[in-house]
C-alpha cells in the first residue's frame, strides 16, 4: 500500500487536475439530476410541473401501507439474490474454462455466451413460454414420455433460474475481462504441486480476479431489481410482483400517472442499493493483494485440461442448452407457425409469412441501422467517457472516490420506466438541453448515464490488476502524470476497454426504456418497434423480428470477433 | 418575318401557354382540393395547412397499422406530411401533458385508445374547439363539445379456442358466460383470462362499463374468482394463450384484434355478446397549442371522412364508427351482428369518475373481493 501511496504524493501536478475535475464534475452533475428531479417529485401531491403541486408525505404512506409493495418487495430481494447466486457460480465457471483453457470451439462458443444479453427480456421470457411453458413444445414432449410436467415455469423459482442463467454472461464478460490479464506461472506452478484443473480455478485463478467477481455480483444484484420483461411475463399468470412490476401497476392502478408514487418507489431502492455499494467497498479494500500485472512480463497460455476437454465442453453446452437453445428455439418456432399448442400438429402449420409480413413493416431497416449506429458508435463514445471517469478517479486517495461510487450505481437504480420519465423532464425543463431533445444525441446520452456504472467498473476492474510499479518507473523516467495515464496506464487497460465496449454495444442494442420518450419517427430502434409490434398482440411478428435481430448481431459479432477485435491482450 | 422572329415568338409563346395551361391545372386542382359536401372557406384552412407543412400526430394506433391511411391523407393533400409518433396510452399522456407544461412543441392531433384519459385531458383544456366538416355523418355519441371525437367504434367480444372449447359450450352472451362458469366449473378453472383492472386503465374502463350495463356483471366477475381467472395486462399475452390452448376463453377483448388474429389463426374464434355489447371508441382531439392547427384540421376531418373510414375499416382493421361505411370492421357489419344492443360508451364527464382515487379504489377493492369468490 505504501507504493500506492507514493503516486499520489501532493507533487502530481495539475495535468491529472485537469482531467480529474471536469470528467467526475460532469458525470455527477448528469447522474444527479434525475435522481434528485426523482426525489423531489417523491415528496411532491402531483406532477413537479402543475402548480398545484404541494409537499406531502402521502406518498410514502400510501407506498409503505401497500401489502402488494412489500410483497413486492420481498419478491425482488429473493429474485436478485437467487440469480446472482447462480449467475456467479456459473459465470465464473464458464469464464476460467473459456479464457485458461484449451477448450475447443472457443469462438463459437463466445458468441453463444453473449446470446441472452442482446435478446429482449419480453421476447426471451416469450420463449421460454412458447418451449417450456404448460403447453410448450418441450413440456408437451416430456408429458407424453413421463405422463406429467415436472416444471411449473411461473412459479418462483423457475423465475429465479432463469433469471440466473440469463444473466451469466454478464459475470462471464466481467470475469473473463480480469481473467486474461493473470500470467500463467501461478496456475502452473499449482499444477505442478498436483492441483486439478477445477482446483486451480477455485483456488488460484478465480480469487485473483475477486475484484471483477466482486463488482459482476453487485451489478448482477442490481440488475435484479432492474428486470422488467421477464417478470412481466413469467410473473403475470401467478399474480407475482416485483418492484418493476409494480411501479408498472402503480402507474394505472389511480388512473393517471401518478409520479410521486413511482418516486417514493424508487427512492426506497436507492436506499436498499447504498449498503450493497458500501459492502462492494469492503470487498476491495485491499486491491494491492489482486495486482496482476507487474513489472516483469507475463506468459499467459492456456491449461491443458486433457480428457476434461470434453467435460468442460459439456458444461458449457448444457447452459447454452437452457439459456438460449430453448427460448431461442421457441422464438423461432413462433416465428414460423401460425399456430401453437394442445392438439396442434406443427408440422400442419408452418408458414413464411410472417416473415414476409415483416418486411413490409415500414421502418425496419431504419430502426436496425439506428439501433447498430448507437450501440458502435454510441457504444465507442460512451465507454471513452466511461474511461476517462475510471481514470480520473484511480490511484485518487479522497474522500470523493466514495462519493463517485456510490453516485455511478444511482441511475441503474431506477427502473427503466421511471428513468424513460426523469430523462424527459430533464430534457423539456432544463431549458440549454431543450434543442438536443429530438436527436439522437439525447438518446445516446440517456443510455450512457444510466449504464454508466457497469461500463466503468469493467475498465475499474482491469485498473485495479495494473502494478503500481510500471506507473513509478514511467514517473521515474520523468513522465508527467497526465503522460503515465495516457502511455502506461490506458494501453494496459485496453482488455477491460474492449470488453466494456462489446458488453455496452450489445446492451445500447437492446435499450428501450430510457430512451422512450425521446424517440420518435426517424429514431426508432429496434425495442421500440417489438414493443410497439407486441402491443398490437402481433406476437408472430415480434418472434419474426426478434430471430432477424439474434441473427443480425450474432453474426455482426462473429465478424468483429474474427476480424481482430480479440478480448486479449 | 425572319426566322429570328419566329424564334422569338416560339421562345414567348410557349412557355406562355404552358405557365397559362399550369395555372389553370393547379387552380382545378385546388379547387379539387375542397372535398365534396364541404363548406367553401375549407379552401382556407387547406392552404394554411400547407404553409404549415406538417401535421404532428401522437396515437396509440400502430404505425404499421394506421399506414394506408397517413399515405392517402398525403396524396389527398399534397404539401402537408404526417410526422406520426406511436406511443402506448400512458407514455402518450405522460409527454403531453409535460411537454405542454414546459412550452415544448408537442403533438398537433392527439389520438389515443384510452377514452378516460383523452376525456381529462379535454376536460382540463387541452383540446381546441372545433366543428368538424364531418359532424353531420357521425352518430351524437362521437362528438363531445366538438373538442373531443370518437374516431372509430370497436365492439368488445369474448375470444374463444375452436379447437378446445365445445361448440355447445361457446357462450353467445354474458349470461351465457355466467351459466358456463357456474355450471362447469371444473373445465374451465384458470381457462379465463381478461384484463387486469388494477394495472390497465383499459380492463378498468371495460369492467366498471360493464357494471353500468348489466346488473349480473358482479355474479360475473365473482364465477371469474372462482374459477381463478387469469389477469392479465396486453393482448398479445392474452391471444397467444388463448390460440395455444393454455386458456379457453378471453373476455372483452376488442373486435379489431379478434379479427385480426382469427384471419391468421384458425384456432380463434370470437363472439359479439348479443344481450349487450360494449362498443369503444379511439378519441382523437387537436391540442389547443397545437403549432399546425390548420393541417390537424385536415387529419381529423380526413379521419372522420368517408374515405378515411373505408380505410380504417378495411385495410387497417379498425371498425370504422360512421354508418355508410360497407365492410365488416365497422359500425355497420356491429349492428349486422347485433342489432341494437350494440352498447356505445359515452364521451363525457361521466368517464372522469373512473380517475378518481377515491371511486378507484372503491370499485378495485369491491374487485379484489370478487376475485376471493366473495
Amino acid at each position: 500500500m505504501a507504493a500506492a501511496d507514493w503516486t499520489t504524493a501532493p507533487s502530481a501536478g495539475l495535468g491529472v487536475a485537469f482531467l480529474r475535475v471536469p470528467a467526475i464534475g460532469i458525470a455527477m452533475v448528469l447522474v444527479l439530476c434525475p435522481i434528485l428531479l426523482v426525489v423531489y417529485q417523491s415528496f411532491l401531491s402531483d406532477p413537479f410541473f402543475t402548480p398545484s403541486a404541494q409537499f406531502t408525505l402521502d406518498a410514502y404512506r400510501f407506498v409503505l401501507e401497500d401489502p402488494d409493495f412489500w410483497r413486492a418487495l420481498w419478491t425482488t430481494l429473493a429474485l436478485a439474490a437467487g440469480m446472482t447466486v447462480i449467475a456467479v457460480c456459473i459465470g465464473t465457471v464458464l469464464a476460467f474454462i473459456m479464457v485458461r483453457t484449451d477448450v475447443p470451439g472457443r469462438s463459437f462458443l463466445e458468441i453463444l455466451l453473449l446470446v441472452p444479453i442482446f435478446t429482449s427480456a419480453v421476447v426471451l421470457a416469450f420463449g421460454y413460454v412458447v418451449a417450456a411453458g404448460p403447453v410448450g413444445i418441450v413440456s408437451t414432449w416430456v408429458k407424453d414420455v413421463i405422463g406429467v410436467v415436472p416444471w411449473d415455469i411461473y412459479s418462483l423459482p423457475s423465475l429465479i433460474v432463469i433469471a440466473g442463467l440469463t444473466h451469466v454472461p454478464h459475470v462471464y464478460l466481467y470475469t473473463a475481462a480480469g481473467l486474461r490479464g493473470i500470467g500463467s506461472d501461478v496456475e502452473e506452478a499449482a499444477r505442478i504441486a498436483g492441483a486439478s484443473p477445477f482446483r486451480v480455478a477455485l483456488a488460484v485463478s478465480l480469487p485473483m480476479v475477486r475484484p471483477s467477481i466482486a463488482f459482476a455480483s453487485v451489478l448482477v444484484f442490481f440488475l435484479g431489481f432492474e428486470l422488467f420483461g421477464l417478470p412481466l411475463v413469467l410473473g403475470d399468470p401467478a399474480q407475482r410482483l416485483v418492484l418493476t412490476t409494480y411501479l408498472y401497476k402503480l402507474t394505472n392502478i389511480l388512473g393517471t400517472p401518478s409520479y410521486q408514487l413511482m418516486a417514493a418507489v424508487v427512492v426506497v431502492i436507492i436506499l436498499i442499493a447504498a449498503p450493497l455499494v458500501a459492502l462492494q467497498r469492503r470487498l476491495l479494500r485491499d486491491a494491492g493483494r489482486y495486482v496482476s500485472m507487474r513489472g516483469k512480463g507475463v506468459r499467459i497460455e492456456p491449461l491443458r485440461l486433457g480428457a476434461s476437454r470434453w467435460l468442460a465442453l459439456g458444461v458449457i453446452l448444457l447452459w447454452a442448452l437452457v439459456t438460449v437453445v430453448v427460448p431461442i428455439g421457441g422464438i423461432l418456432l413462433r416465428s414460423f407457425v401460425v399456430s401453437w399448442g394442445e392438439g396442434v400438429h406443427l408440422l400442419d402449420v408452418l408458414t413464411l409469412q410472417h416473415y414476409r409480413e415483416l418486411l413490409d413493416y415500414p421502418n425496419i431497416v431504419r430502426g436496425i441501422l439506428n439501433t447498430l449506429g448507437v450501440g458502435v458508435i454510441g457504444g465507442a463514445a460512451a465507454v471513452a467517457c466511461y474511461t476517462a471517469l475510471a481514470l480520473a478517479v484511480h490511484r485518487w486517495q479522497s474522500k470523493w472516490v466514495r462519493v463517485v461510487d456510490y453516485l455511478a450505481l444511482a441511475p441503474r437504480a431506477m427502473p427503466g420506466i421511471v428513468a424513460g420519465l426523469a430523462i424527459l423532464w430533464i430534457f423539456l425543463f432544463v431549458k440549454p438541453l431543450t434543442p438536443l431533445r429530438q436527436t439522437m444525441f439525447s438518446v445516446w446520452l440517456a443510455y450512457a448515464v444510466v449504464w454508466l456504472a457497469y461500463g466503468m467498473r469493467l475498465v475499474q476492474g482491469t485498473l485495479l490488476q495494473i502494478g503500481p510499479e510500471l506507473e513509478e518507473a514511467a514517473r521515474t523516467t520523468g513522465a508527467s502524470d497526465l503522460r503515465v495515464k495516457r502511455d502506461v496506464t490506458l494501453p494496459l487497460v485496453r482488455n477491460g476497454m474492449l470488453a466494456a465496449w462489446l458488453l455496452i454495444f450489445l446492451i445500447f442494442v437492446r435499450e428501450y426504456s430510457t430512451g422512450v420518450y425521446l424517440l420518435g419517427p426517424g429514431t426508432e430502434v429496434i425495442g421500440s418497434l417489438l414493443v410497439s409490434l407486441w402491443g398490437t398482440g402481433a406476437v408472430d411478428l415480434v418472434s419474426a423480428l426478434s430471430v432477424v435481430n439474434v441473427a443480425l448481431i450474432g453474426l455482426g459479432l462473429a465478424v468483429a470477433l474474427r476480424l481482430g477485435i480479440r478480448l486479449h491482450a | 418575318m425572319t426566322i429570328r422572329s419566329h424564334l422569338y415568338r416560339i421562345a414567348f409563346l410557349v412557355p406562355m401557354g404552358f405557365a397559362l395551361a399550369g395555372s389553370l391545372a393547379i387552380g382545378a386542382a385546388a379547387r379539387a382540393d375542397v372535398p365534396a359536401g364541404y363548406p367553401a372557406d375549407y379552401q382556407k384552412i387547406i392552404d394554411a395547412a400547407k404553409q404549415e407543412g406538417k401535421v404532428v400526430v401522437y396515437s396509440t394506433t400502430d404505425a404499421a397499422q394506421v399506414s394506408p391511411v397517413v399515405k392517402a391523407f398525403e396524396a389527398k393533400y399534397p404539401g402537408v406530411t404526417v410526422e406520426y409518433n406511436d406511443l402506448n396510452s400512458t407514455e402518450l399522456y405522460n409527454r403531453f401533458i409535460a411537454e405542454v407544461a414546459a412550452g415544448a412543441g408537442t403533438g398537433d392531433v392527439l389520438w389515443s385508445s384510452a377514452m378516460d384519459l383523452q376525456v381529462k385531458l379535454v376536460a382540463d383544456g387541452n383540446a381546441l374547439t372545433y366543428a368538424s366538416a364531418e359532424k353531420a355523418s357521425l352518430p351524437k355519441w362521437a362528438d363531445w363539445r366538438d373538442q373531443a371525437y370518437g374516431t372509430t367504434a370497436e365492439p368488445l367480444a369474448i375470444v374463444y379456442n375452436k379447437r378446445l372449447v365445445p361448440a355447445a359450450d361457446v357462450p353467445k352472451s354474458h349470461a351465457d358466460l355466467l351459466k358456463l362458469l357456474q355450471t362447469k366449473p371444473q373445465d374451465y378453472t384458470g381457462k379465463i383470462t381478461a384484463y387486469d383492472p388494477e394495472r390497465s386503465g383499459v380492463g378498468f374502463l371495460q369492467l366498471t362499463q360493464d357494471v353500468a350495463a348489466w346488473p349480473q356483471a358482479w355474479d360475473l366477475f365473482r364465477a371469474f374468482g372462482k374459477t381463478q381467472i387469469k389477469l392479465y395486462t396486453s393482448v398479445g399475452a392474452m391471444l397467444e394463450r388463448v390460440g395455444s390452448g393454455e386458456h379457453l376463453i378471453a373476455y372483452d377483448i376488442f373486435g379489431s384484434y379478434a379479427i385480426a388474429r382469427e384471419k391468421k389463426d384458425p384456432s380463434i374464434g370470437w363472439v359479439l355478446p348479443n344481450d349487450y355489447t360494449l362498443v369503444t371508441s379511439r378519441v382523437a382531439f387537436i391540442s389547443a397549442k397545437a403549432k399546425a392547427p390548420n393541417a390537424a384540421k385536415l387529419f381529423l376531418d380526413f379521419l372522420l371522412s368517408k374515405d378515411g373510414q373505408t380505410i380504417l375499416a378495411n385495410q387497417a382493421d379498425l371498425h370504422a364508427v360512421r354508418d355508410d361505411v360497407e365492410g365488416v370492421a365497422t359500425a355497420k357489419g356491429t349492428a349486422a351482428l347485433v342489432g341494437d344492443k350494440a352498447r356505445p360508451v359515452a364521451i363525457d364527464e361521466s368517464l372522469l369518475n373512473n380517475l378518481k382515487p377515491i371511486e378507484r379504489l372503491a370499485f378495485l377493492k369491491k374487485w379484489k373481493a370478487a376475485m376471493q369468490g366473495q
